[in-house]
């Protein structure tokens, strides 16, 4: 089609833009339309609401992610495994002596040096070292939280006791972030889960009750973990602010 | 937005038995220092101090009279702060921009649409907008420093602490990167390590760490005219104990640096004739007794 040339007296002007707002204004339109989409987990919380200053630091590096795919494998084996249709009891040991582990193993793939290549360049940002901590336990135990409850739920396990393992979770989560203001955090986390395989066999092993070690009196117990392990996460801050066994 | 003033004074690191930094003390605000040294002379030991991730044995760090010993102030630092660590280094299955915006959440650049437009803005000028998709493994070691380069001036920092960004770029590279850096002079303090002096010729300071010290800070034209005089050209070859350094040119003859012999031909030294003197082995021996 050939239109014709326009005529001089047409009325119309060049308008007057400013080169370097239409240019910012071009980029923003481009950016929009051409940064990669984020992950498919990320875009699900994104419209459950939450935040990208949440869903970013838990989600976007893969370490984290893997350590989702980690609990969420632990957590079918786990099933798996504490499923025994002809001991009820055993299951239940099984799954509420497993499950407290899977978001330990999450913490430890979630921070530090060994877990975050861009490790150190994090630590140069005003976003705490203690609050990416938090953040990344709380993701790794709210996940394990959705897939063992819904397990628990749907195996031969009493209501109560489906339940059972969560305080001990709570518990060791926040006494390994605590130890890991000592120590790297896989280290810690590997303290930590020594310690509670202990306490869980002896508990098993000194009363009659296998299930003793989630009786109401080690659960207060657990509450009482991981309060003080806050507490000294807390307190302790500064020590995951900071680069730690440098020798450079 | 005015350049973050810095001063250092007495700082110290130790690492068990060993100190690498003994007494570094440093004043700037604004320009381009090149901290030049040899491998293993404590230069990123020096910039993780100023960059807050780790803390000095003893001695004063302040960054716009902030001190970073304390919490809320260290955090404020690092509002200002970018950095560039030495082995940068994002998850190889990250996608560039997702590897950048990640740091800009962390940098605290909560809103969606001025993050992305800065995380394009730091991309587009080390050139990897066009890499964006791509998964950080994928890149070449000159394109993660360039990525390294980008997630440290994205938010435009006042004070900018680049550890070797120049190990692993082709010339070109070089090139943007140098007018990266310069481009910053007046609204950033910008303190670029290297080992090469090429690096440290376009800064507008040379600061050189050997012997755990400082033991120059001045321009790159009065680094090069500690060799004045001392630089000279002969046709046969010196005898080693007379001279700090020599090498053999094209043309045949032999570049010596030291005291030169009567009758020797004297020519211009450069940067790094400078440099070499500076740290000459002997001369540390004099300093230490």
């Amino acid at each position: 089609m050939n239109f014709p040339p326009p005529r001089p007296n047409d009325g119309f002007h060049e308008p007057s833009i400013d080169p370097a707002r239409l240019d910012a204004n071009w980029r923003a339109i481009s950016v929009e339309l051409d940064a990669p989409r984020p992950s498919w987990i990320e875009r699900g919380l994104r419209r459950l609401g939450l935040p990208a200053t949440v869903t970013r630091p838990a989600l976007a590096t893969p370490s984290l992610r893997r350590a989702w795919y980690v609990a969420i494998a632990l957590v079918v084996i786990i099933g798996l495994v504490a499923a025994d249709p002809d001991d009820a009891r055993a299951s239940a040991f099984t799954l509420l002596f497993l499950a407290p582990i899977v978001p330990l193993l999450g913490v430890a793939l979630a921070f530090g040096p060994d877990a975050d290549p861009a490790h150190e360049a994090h630590l140069a940002t005003p976003t705490q070292g203690v609050r990416l901590v938090l953040l990344r336990a709380t993701t790794v135990l709210a996940i394990s939280f959705v897939v063992i409850g819904g397990l628990a739920l749907l195996t031969d396990v009493t209501r109560p006791l489906a339940a059972a393992w969560m305080l001990p979770s709570i518990g060791l989560t926040a006494a390994s972030t605590a130890v890991m203001t000592a120590t790297s955090p896989r280290r810690a986390v590997g303290l930590v889960g020594t310690a509670w395989v202990i306490v869980a066999l002896i508990g098993r092993g000194a009363g009659d009750d296998r299930l003793g070690a989630f009786g109401p009196a080690a659960q207060a117990g657990f509450v009482a973990v991981a309060v003080v392990g806050v507490i000294i996460t807390y307190v302790r801050r500064e020590q995951l602010d900071v680069l730690r066994g440098v020798d450079r | 937005m005015t350049a973050a003033h810095l001063h250092v004074e007495s700082l110290v690191v130790r690492f068990g038995d060993r100190t690498p930094l003994d007494g570094i003390d440093l004043l700037a605000q604004g320009g381009v220092i090149a901290l030049l040294g040899a491998n293993g002379a404590g230069k990123t030991t020096l910039l993780r101090c100023l960059a807050t991730v780790l803390r000095p044995t003893s001695g004063v760090v302040r960054v716009d009279g902030l001190d970073p010993a304390r919490e809320t102030e260290r955090i404020e630092v690092r509002r200002r702060l970018g950095y560039q660590p030495q082995d940068l280094a994002a998850s190889p299955s990250a996608r560039v921009f997702d590897a950048l915006d990640y740091l800009a959440v962390l940098k605290e650049h909560p809103d969606d649409r001025r993050r992305r437009s800065l995380v394009a803005t730091a991309l587009d000028e080390v050139g990897l907008w066009d890499r964006r998709g791509d998964r950080v493994g994928d890149l070449s070691g000159g394109m993660r420093q360039r990525l390294g380069l980008a997630q440290a001036i994205m938010g435009s920092p006042t004070l900018l602490l680049l550890d070797e960004p120049g190990s692993g770029l082709d010339p070109e590279e070089r090139q943007r990167l140098r007018t990266i850096v310069a481009g910053r002079r007046t609204v950033a303090t910008t303190i670029v390590s290297t080992h090469l002096t090429d690096d440290a010729a376009d800064a507008d300071l040379v600061a050189v760490l050997h012997d755990r010290r400082l033991t120059f800070v001045g321009s790159p034209a009065r680094l090069a005219a500690e060799a004045d005089g001392r630089t000279w050209t002969q046709v046969s070859p010196p005898e080693p104990s007379t001279v700090r350094a020599s090498w053999l040119l094209p043309d045949g003859r032999h570049r010596c640096l030291g005291t030169p012999p009567s009758g020797a031909t004297i020519i211009p030294p450069r940067l790094e004739d400078g440099y070499l003197l500076l740290t000459d082995p002997a001369r540390s021996r004099q300093h230490m007794s």
